[in-house]
């Protein structure tokens, strides 16, 4: 999508609510791509624009080559709405059936069973959904989905609502889908969930893309590294050749441009006298990736 | 299948989930069933020459069948016209405000389908409903009357399909309304403003005089020319159901001026609908 803009105009309002504000974003095929953001960023508005259920005011979007308004190009994707509603008077079954006519497949009962198997909803199939819980409901969004075998998932908060086993279940079944080839489309508050399933993410506040990469790109601490030796360490002799003390105890963090520069490093702290027991490139969480991002880009705005 | 199809099939596996539809199909069961076991009906050479109900001689004297049944035939097309209509209004109000509700239009909207099939799905779901009700009613009604009398006419199915043209002007702008606000009871009050818009310009000529001539009276008039004339037609099922003479000059343009307002109804709620984001 190029240059996205979308401002909600209301009735006798002169100024509308601006949404998202020119958005350049490209999401390669077969990744599982997860957006994140604080609320009122313009996440639900940039996937129903992926959607067409919302018409941008200015900008493109192309989705798997073609339109989002394309009924062939929508009959490809399958979606998760945030708060989906689904009619309580019916079952589970009937409700997958109907979704499958309405895609334009054919009547597919057995392969919407296993549907139902694989979201873990196999027992309460016949039930009506009315008397589903929030999480069962979301399984039940999710096998909707699926139906059809899409190549584009958009998901928004699939895993609300879902207990900590159902949700393990339920990253079992995305990164399915991703070895299987599908691109996935996630947004997600629980942060830890779309670190597990994502390998690239946006970011997104105030209508605009902040950040946007490989996940390990966007979590690397540049040069540093975290360098854990066994007990009995010099904490004074390592200082001095650039160990920098870390929060635990035998924990430091040394800075190395390249492997050979890392190594000599590490060929000094044996020198004196250090063993090395655990060696991992110094990253940040998701979580701070994000507090990273958005907060300074925040008080810019505040400056500005 | 076609989208349309599916979408109406969609309104009407939500309407057979409701109670009060089926306890409305059950309450046509049980008037027509009542009528049938009660009602005793004696002809001699194409006469009526006595008739019982629950068992009570209703005194009436000795007509030919098809004169007799005369206002039988109108009184239930005019209940199936205005009781209808209201029925319909009252129950079909949240199906469109339901499927546009948060959480199920975005389901829909990013399903393959185009988004005027949604809603020509939905009207086209609901007058099923309408014109099958209807049809189970009056069918229900003339072979009752058909085997106890004798005398078969389509009469009554025709009424109650003109019925159904009325009620699918008003639903038409229940529809659209939809598409502005997603509340049932507004929709269910545009259909109700309609529908008595629509009995006051069945006599806007008898009215109009009494508006003070000008401004006032042209203004009435325009806004009455506009509005489906649904008093009219409904004389006119009451007329046909009874097979006595038609009151309105032109059926056919009765009809063509119902439609045309429905349809005009259907394009305002169709040019909307394509434009709204959800």
């Amino acid at each position: 999508m190029r240059g996205l803009r979308k401002t909600y105009r209301r009735l006798f309002r002169k100024v509308g609510n601006e949404a998202l504000r020119g958005m350049d974003l490209s999401v390669p095929e077969g990744s599982a791509f997860g957006l994140i953001g604080p609320n009122g960023a313009g996440k639900t508005t940039f996937i129903k624009s992926i959607l067409g259920i919302v018409q941008p005011t200015e900008g493109t979007v192309r989705v798997l080559g073609g339109s989002p308004e394309d009924p062939r190009i929508r009959a490809r994707i399958g979606y998760l709405p945030e708060r989906l509603h689904l009619p309580g008077s019916w079952t589970a079954t009937a409700f997958l059936a109907t979704v499958t006519r309405l895609k334009g497949l054919k009547a597919d009962a057995p392969g919407n069973r296993r549907l139902l198997e694989r979201v873990g909803l196999a027992d309460a199939a016949g039930r009506k959904i009315g008397g589903y819980s929030k999480g069962m409901r979301q399984r039940l969004g999710l096998a909707a989905a699926l139906v059809g075998s899409p190549s584009l998932l958009v998901l928004d908060e699939p895993t609300d609502g879902i207990d900590p086993m159902g949700r393990l279940e339920v990253r079992r079944i995305l990164l399915e889908e991703v070895q299987r080839g599908t691109t996935l489309f996630l947004n997600s508050h629980l942060l830890a969930e779309t670190e597990r399933v994502c390998d690239r993410v946006a970011i997104l506040a105030d209508g605009r893309v902040l950040r946007e990469g490989r996940l390990e790109d966007l979590a690397r601490g540049g040069a540093r590294w975290m360098v854990r030796f066994a007990p009995g360490a010099d904490a004074e002799a390592l200082a001095e050749e650039g160990f920098a003390r870390g929060s635990a105890d035998g924990v430091y963090r040394v800075e190395a441009e390249d492997a050979a520069a890392l190594n000599a490093a590490l060929d000094r702290a044996r020198s004196k006298g250090a063993l090395l027991v655990e060696l991992r490139r110094d990253g940040t969480d998701l979580e701070s990736v994000l507090l990273g991002t958005v907060a300074p880009a925040g008080a810019a705005g505040v400056a500005a | 299948m076609n989208p349309v199809l599916g979408i109406a099939g969609y309104v009407l596996r939500e309407a057979m989930s409701r109670k009060f539809i089926l306890a409305f199909v059950v309450g046509i069961t049980l008037v027509l069933s009542v009528v049938a076991l009660s009602l005793r009906i004696e002809v001699v050479d194409g006469a009526l020459a006595a008739s019982r109900l629950f068992g009570n001689e209703l005194r009436a004297s000795i007509r030919s069948v098809d004169v007799a049944l005369r206002p039988v035939y109108t009184a239930a097309a005019f209940i199936v016209f205005y009781g209808g209509i209201l029925f319909g209004i009252v129950a079909c109000s949240d199906f469109a405000p339901s499927l546009l509700s948060p959480g199920r239009i975005e389901h829909l909207l990013a399903l393959p389908i185009q988004r005027w099939h949604l809603l020509a799905g939905t009207f086209l779901g609901v007058m099923v409903l309408a014109v099958g009700g209807t049809l189970y009613g009056t069918t229900g009604l003339v072979l009752i009357f058909g085997v106890k009398a004798g005398y078969w006419t389509a009469g009554p199915l025709i009424a109650g399909l003109m019925a159904c043209v009325g009620f699918a002007a008003v639903y038409a702008v229940m529809l659209t309304t939809a598409t502005l606000v997603r509340s049932a009871a507004l929709c269910a009050a545009a259909g109700f403003v309609v529908m008595v818009s629509g009995i006051i310009a069945g006599f806007r000529q008898q009215i109009a005089p009494m508006f003070e001539d000008g401004f006032s009276r042209s203004a009435f008039e325009a806004v009455t020319l506009i509005l489906p004339r649904l008093s009219s037609l409904a004389q006119a099922a009451g007329n046909i159901a009874s097979s006595t003479p038609l009151e309105v000059n032109s059926l056919g343009m009765l009809l063509m001026g119902v439609l045309v307002f429905g349809f005009g109804a259907l394009a305002v709620g169709f040019w909307r609908f394509e434009g709204k984001d959800y």
